[in-house]
């Protein structure tokens, strides 16, 4: 569904002469999100905090098990919510969107938003607190929603930030004046900090009459799609409501996409295990530099607001738990509420999926692959086509997208000019960067295996070209399933094909996120789709599969999950030649390190996907098959596995059943230009 | 005259490592000979695991109380009798003592207590006490192997004679002489230490399982039979030793109440609190040693119940673990409308409905004033309109005592030695009274005062009471006089040991009664107890009463009795008797069955006629309800102390 026409560029108004300044100046009456009697300034919500039953009850425990002085903990809590505790100065806001709205007309960013939604939410806003909950795919994710709230007169949200920006000089500090609190990301042993921020979510949830933002999932996506979410912070900040202090709770997903992301080349050294650089105020300065560039388009999807309260109200043990009986602020989440949390969670994300917009560029770069899968070098028009061709089946399957096809692929190919371009005959090639020696300092702290400069450089432009091609994949996910099962087994009724989906789903579910009880729709859905373009040919009678003649999809559907499905192979030979347990930083070195041997059978030829290279689809692997008890998960500081050899067995052979190799030789190809050639010659 | 006290300062000389430490050096030699000891030194690695998890998960507002008790309660406690072992009274000829420092006679020599003995009873207190020796032999334990590991794998459980033996009993008479002599017809045949509500309810649901019979014990200091071990029950029975139970679970300053564990001993609860600047306030004699879901269990009344209630006024929830569920009113609200208050069903059960696991309980600030006074008034008469009429206007402070004139003569008998000055001093004081006033010594009454509130508030009621006082003839007698009266409260239990050990059989009971009956039933009943002496041919015994707590509609008596066993075949049943002549007395009179005690095994004889035919009904269909196949087999109230039909489902399933 082509969604363009109810999005505005809310950035227009701002390209006016003096539109900056007269609009950062601007008076400043926001709705809030409820009305309260008393009204709590920052200094409030620290103090209400450090004098709370909760802390109170907590520091006497601690006490009383340690032999600490109650003075010693509330100091150590006093630093603690110092650490932690937002502030709001409006003029640093103003300052800071002047520089934002500077920033963004440097990189050209166009900023479309579905006013009407915003609309409506503000329309409801006023009784109880908000939680917008993006997604988090750049770092520009906290600007964005917060420029968006200052557009539309809503009071700026309070984000939960990162230790990392805390320590930034003057960016950390001005990031807490414009409404951030800091988080620690691991609670673990820190008893006294655990309950001091459970403490600090819960009455900012409750008494700070603005909106709180996070991320659910809990850091910035490197795949540039959805994750599972973590469960801690959405039940920290539901207990003002498992509590009734507050009557209800306002959900709000929000889906960000880019045209471009700032960080994309980042994260495809990330996924090749090149560290990421520690946040310091130079790099962002650094980085600053960069922006002099088209970024393109930026899209701010305001999903519909989900009420706690209606969300809940399926499970009458959720509003009613044995735990009212305690005082109000001692009162802890249930593990019957937590199941609801989650599954809220769950849901969140699945509409954040769902509410991905699928953009232009991601069609290019879609197309791009195909072609370079293909060996083939496509002119503009065969690539027109070709999107014509995507956008029709994504929309079967429900994505929203954002498109105007005439120009637009004009537009991207100049957003994206580091990445590809025409060449003479106006046909489209992927750019391949030089390769990049590395310093020996950067080696050392290489999470991954050390590969080949040329292979990393190859990788890392095939990779960044992948990062546009993940967000659409969960759609294609099921059908692709069922495609590859029946390729490799035809003939079998639908049962037999359902169930090794099912389990290949939750071998990939912490990389395709999606939530159990959906499975069978989806299922049903890629059927049908299957069915209908005659990808497979259904026999109603004996509700059998067997192979269609749609040959152009049944290619993408193969092409689309191969390097997926390679590492998830390649994890479970790895962890069958494994004895005992093993961790999981070792475990996806040792399968980044196969899958070179795997798809590279001779020297100097690379011949597969680079992203099943990626440590993070390893690591992914490794979960989705604990999930599916082929291994043992131990958590702890570190999380290692064992494996479960009955069942990794089975994994291994239903794995290698849907193994769809595709020799492809990304280094030379007729539609990469290399750069490196370029400047030999 | 008047001191004021510092509420910071226990009333009794306490702290959990004093009586720790003494504890360990008084370790009994001849009991670290046991083999079977499982307390204490075995540590059970299941439940160290439990512990661990229950503390990593929600239990993060949990105080765990180190309790003044050890789990080897024979350690701290005096086997054989009542309270601390390093703490008693000692003859050695005319020189009686105090041993230990806990309690601020301690240590001291009471010159004036021999005499009165030798006056009252009769007593040779020349030749040696009888100090029982520590039992050697117990019966068997009936517990099957199989269940015992079972348990094992829940709590800490112990086989031990010993352990077994002192938890077979309260603190009546009756369990004393059968302490003493080691003469139980029955002993539980294991104790298990469970430390939370799981592991009660595992407990418990065991029990189902197996049939076998379960006591709850906390302090045991019953003195109506209620936790002694039903002679007859032919099932295993197993002691469920709350002691382990005593963790805060929450403290809300604000709310001012806490979630308590019930197995908390009163005098830990109250040292807690005082430590964060609170008090529970409630404070029955035996509150060193009783725990919370004993008061609960036994509908329990303290000596400040005027400014903080009786228990059924602190208590907000309760958690009670049956043999059908746990029994828990679902909100925490200051009252309700709901139909019958089930859990005044749990208050008072006496053990036979379950097993009190977690109470909800108010808390209040410190006062920060705590004043003593006492009044002596010219006879018993008008001391007692005196209390009438302060009752008649509310102006009760914390606590207000009549002591009769009986017990003002033993409380001079319990003075320690003076110095010079103080000895000048009660010369002029009992000159003024005596002389001046004209009060004859042997009629004189006193009223012991307890007031707490604001200096201001304080002094305000102190003086109201005293132009109460002066229209009944009443004058201020000092706060010493007060403060001394209150420090006896604790150390008149430690009496009736050093009694039998010099042939005194004697001990207390009490009553409620409403105002206007309260004359002619003390005069009654003391009539009707000499009567009673004169007929067995006793002409050495102590009756004396007086008047503890008062209400709008009453008050309570305590009586105590006492007497020479003489020529006695069996003197604690001769007891008894009187005893139960008196009760019928009292009966008579308009008086209750119990007004704190509660009814036990003890004073079954009155229950029925006291609650009506529909009111045993309706305990006994609240029993079928909660415990149908009496794993709660204590027998108390108006329930058998043995069923036929047990017997035939536990061969069946043992």
């Amino acid at each position: 569904m082509n969604v363009g026409r109810a999005y505005v560029d809310i950035l227009e108004p701002r390209r006016k002469p003096g539109g900056i300044v007269g609009f950062m100046t601007r008076n400043w009456y926001p709705q809030h999100t409820m009305t309260l009697d008393k009204k709590y300034s920052p200094e409030d919500l620290k103090d209400l905090v450090a004098n709370s039953l909760y802390m109170d009850s907590i520091m006497e425990s601690i006490c009383s098990r340690t032999g600490a002085t109650k003075e010693e903990l509330q100091k150590i809590v006093h630093n603690f919510l110092e650490e932690m505790g937002l502030d709001k100065k409006v003029h640093v806001i103003r300052w800071m969107g002047v520089l934002f709205l500077k920033i963004c007309f440097m990189m050209k960013i166009k900023m479309f938003v579905n006013e009407v939604a915003v609309f409506k939410l503000k329309s409801i806003m006023g009784n109880n607190p908000v939680l917008f909950l993006p997604t988090h795919r750049s770092y520009a994710d906290f600007c964005l929603m917060t420029y968006l709230c200052y557009h539309f007169n809503i009071d700026f949200p309070a984000v939960a930030a990162g230790m990392d920006f805390y320590s930034m000089a003057v960016i950390g500090r001005r990031m807490r004046e414009t409404g951030a609190f800091y988080i620690r990301r691991t609670l673990g042993g820190d008893e006294l900090y655990a309950v001091t921020l459970k403490q600090y979510v819960k009455t900012v949830v409750a008494k700070h009459a603005a909106p709180i933002e996070f991320f659910l999932e809990g850091t910035r996506s490197r795949s540039n799609k959805s994750m599972p979410p973590k469960y801690g912070m959405l039940s920290m900040a539901m207990v003002p409501f498992f509590s009734h202090e507050v009557s209800d709770i306002t959900i709000v997903p929000v889906n960000i996409s880019y045209d471009r992301l700032m960080e994309t080349t980042l994260f495809a050294y990330e996924h090749l295990g090149v560290p990421k650089p520690k946040e310091s105020t130079g790099g962002f300065l650094k980085a600053l530099h960069n922006l002099n560039d088209h970024f393109g388009y930026i899209y701010l999807n305001v999903g519909l607001p989900i009420s706690a309260r209606e969300f809940f109200n399926q499970n009458p043990k959720v509003l009613n738990s044995p735990e009212t009986a305690k005082p109000m602020d001692l009162q802890a989440v249930t593990p019957e509420q937590f199941k609801q949390v989650q599954s809220l969670a769950n849901h969140v994300i699945t509409v954040q999926q769902k509410n991905t917009m699928v953009t232009i560029a991601n069609f290019v770069a879609l197309t791009l692959m195909q072609n370079i899968q293909l060996n083939k070098l496509a002119t503009i028009d065969e690539v027109y086509a070709d999107i014509e061709l995507f956008i029709k089946d994504l929309g079967y399957f429900g994505a929203s997208i954002f498109v105007d096809l005439k120009d637009a692929v004009e537009r991207i190919l100049v957003v994206h000019q580091k990445m590809m371009k025409l060449d003479g005959e106006k046909r489209l090639k992927l750019i391949i960067a030089s390769p990049m020696e590395l310093s020996d300092e950067v080696k050392k702290k290489i999470k991954g295996h050390l590969m080949h400069p040329e292979t990393m450089a190859t990788s890392v432009s095939v990779i960044q070209l992948q990062l546009y091609v993940n967000p659409v994949l969960h759609f294609l996910v099921p059908a692709s399933l069922l495609y590859l099962c029946v390729f490799h087994d035809p003939g079998q009724v639908t049962e037999v094909y359902f169930e090794r989906v099912k389990v290949l789903r939750k071998m990939l579910s912490h990389e395709f996120f999606y939530v159990e009880s959906d499975m069978e729709d989806k299922f049903q859905e890629a059927l049908t789709f299957c069915s209908r373009h005659d990808v497979l040919a259904y026999d109603k009678e004996m509700d059998t599969l067997k192979l269609g003649k749609d040959k152009k999809r049944q290619w993408m559907l193969t092409w689309t999950l191969a390097p997926f499905i390679t590492t998830l192979h390649v994890a479970t030979l790895i962890m069958l030649e494994q004895h005992g347990r093993i961790t999981e930083a070792e475990a996806a070195k040792r399968i980044q390190r196969k899958v070179v041997e795997f798809v590279q059978p001779r020297e100097e030829h690379w011949l597969g996907h680079p992203y099943s290279l990626s440590l993070e689809v390893a690591r992914n692997c490794l979960r989705g098959l604990a999930d599916a008890r082929s291994l043992i998960k131990y958590r702890g500081d570190n999380i290692s596995y064992e494996a479960v050899p009955v069942n990794l067995e089975v994994a291994h052979r239903l794995t290698l059943s849907v193994l769809h190799r595709i020799p492809v030789d990304f280094h030379n190809n007729k539609a990469v230009c290399n750069q490196l050639l370029q400047s030999r010659l | 005259m008047l001191s004021d006290r510092n509420p910071y300062s226990p009333i009794v000389k306490m702290s959990a490592a004093s009586a720790s430490s003494s504890g360990s050096k008084m370790k009994n030699v001849e009991n670290d000979n046991s083999s079977k000891r499982t307390v204490g030194s075995v540590k059970k690695k299941s439940s160290g695991d439990k512990n661990k998890k229950s503390e990593s998960n929600t239990s993060s507002t949990i105080i765990k109380v180190k309790s003044v008790i050890p789990k080897r309660r024979q350690d701290l406690l005096k086997w054989y009798g009542w309270g601390y072992k390093d703490s008693m009274f000692k003859l050695e000829g005319n020189a009686a003592t105090f041993t230990g420092n806990r309690y601020s006679i301690g240590g001291q020599t009471l010159p004036h207590l021999a005499q009165w003995a030798i006056d009252k009873f009769g007593i040779d207190p020349s030749r040696d006490p009888k100090i029982p020796e520590l039992p050697k032999t117990f019966a068997e334990s009936r517990l099957p192997e199989s269940i015992r590991l079972e348990l094992e794998e829940i709590a800490e459980v112990s086989i031990d004679g010993m352990d077994r033996l002192i938890r077979a009993h309260g603190q009546t008479l009756k369990d004393m002489a059968q302490l003493r002599t080691n003469s139980f017809p029955r002993i539980p045949d294991a104790v298990i230490w469970p430390d939370s509500h799981e592991q009660v309810e595992q407990i418990v649901a065991c029990a189902s399982r197996h049939n076998f019979v379960i006591i709850p014990f906390g302090g045991g200091t019953s003195v109506s039979g209620a936790v002694t071990c039903p002679a007859k029950e032919t099932r295993p029975i197993v002691v469920l030793d709350t002691s382990d139970l005593n963790s805060i679970l929450w403290l809300d300053k604000e709310q001012l109440l806490a979630r308590v564990q019930a197995g908390i001993v009163g005098q830990d609860l109250e040292r807690e609190m005082r430590a964060r600047g609170f008090t529970v306030g409630h404070e029955p004699d035996s509150y060193e040693f009783s725990t919370l879901g004993g008061w609960v269990a036994t509908r329990a009344s303290g000596m400040k119940k005027n400014t903080y209630g009786n228990i059924e006024d602190l208590i907000v929830n309760t958690k009670v673990v049956t043999a059908r569920g746990v029994f828990e009113k679902s909100c925490r609200v200051p009252r309700v409308s709901c139909g019958p208050e089930w859990e005044h069903v749990i208050m008072g059960s006496e053990g036979c409905f379950g097993v009190v696991t977690e109470v909800t309980i108010k808390i209040r600030p410190l006062p920060p004033v705590v004043r003593y006074g006492s009044l002596v008034f010219p006879d018993w008469e008008s001391g007692f309109y005196f209390e009438r009429e302060v009752a008649r206007r509310r102006l009760q402070p914390s606590s207000i005592r009549l002591m009769d004139n009986e017990q003002f003569r033993f409380g001079q008998a319990l003075k320690t030695e003076n110095t010079w000055g103080g000895v000048l001093l009660d010369g002029l004081k009992r000159l003024y009274i005596t002389k001046i006033k004209g009060f004859d010594p042997a009629k004189l009454c006193v009223v012991t005062l307890l007031m707490e509130g604001s200096a201001e508030e304080v002094s305000e009621r102190e003086s109201k009471l005293n132009n109460i006082a002066a229209q009944f003839g009443g004058i201020p007698a000092g706060a010493t006089n007060g403060e001394n009266g209150y420090t006896l409260t604790f150390v008149i239990a430690y009496l009736r040991d050093v009694a039998m050990e010099y042939d005194v059989v004697s001990e207390s009971f009490e009553t409620s009664v409403p105002w206007d009956r309260t004359l002619a039933l003390c005069a009654n009943v003391k009539q009707r107890i000499r009567n009673e002496c004169a007929k067995r041919g006793i002409d050495k015994y102590l009756i004396s009463h007086r008047l503890t707590q008062t209400y709008d509609a009453g008050c309570c008596i305590y009586f105590y009795f006492g007497h020479y066993i003489g020529n006695c075949v069996d003197p604690v049943s001769t007891y008894e008797e009187i005893e139960e002549a008196a009760r019928d007395e009292i009966i008579a009179c308009g008086g209750s069955i119990s007004h704190h005690h509660g009814v036990g095994k003890l004073r079954k004889k009155w229950y029925a006629d006291t609650v009506s035919e529909p009111g045993r009904q309706l305990l006994l269909a609240a029993k079928k309800a909660l415990d149908p196949d009496n794993i709660f087999a204590l027998g108390n109230m108006a329930f058998e102390e043995h069923s036929n039909n047990t017997d035939v489902s536990v061969k069946s399933k043992l």
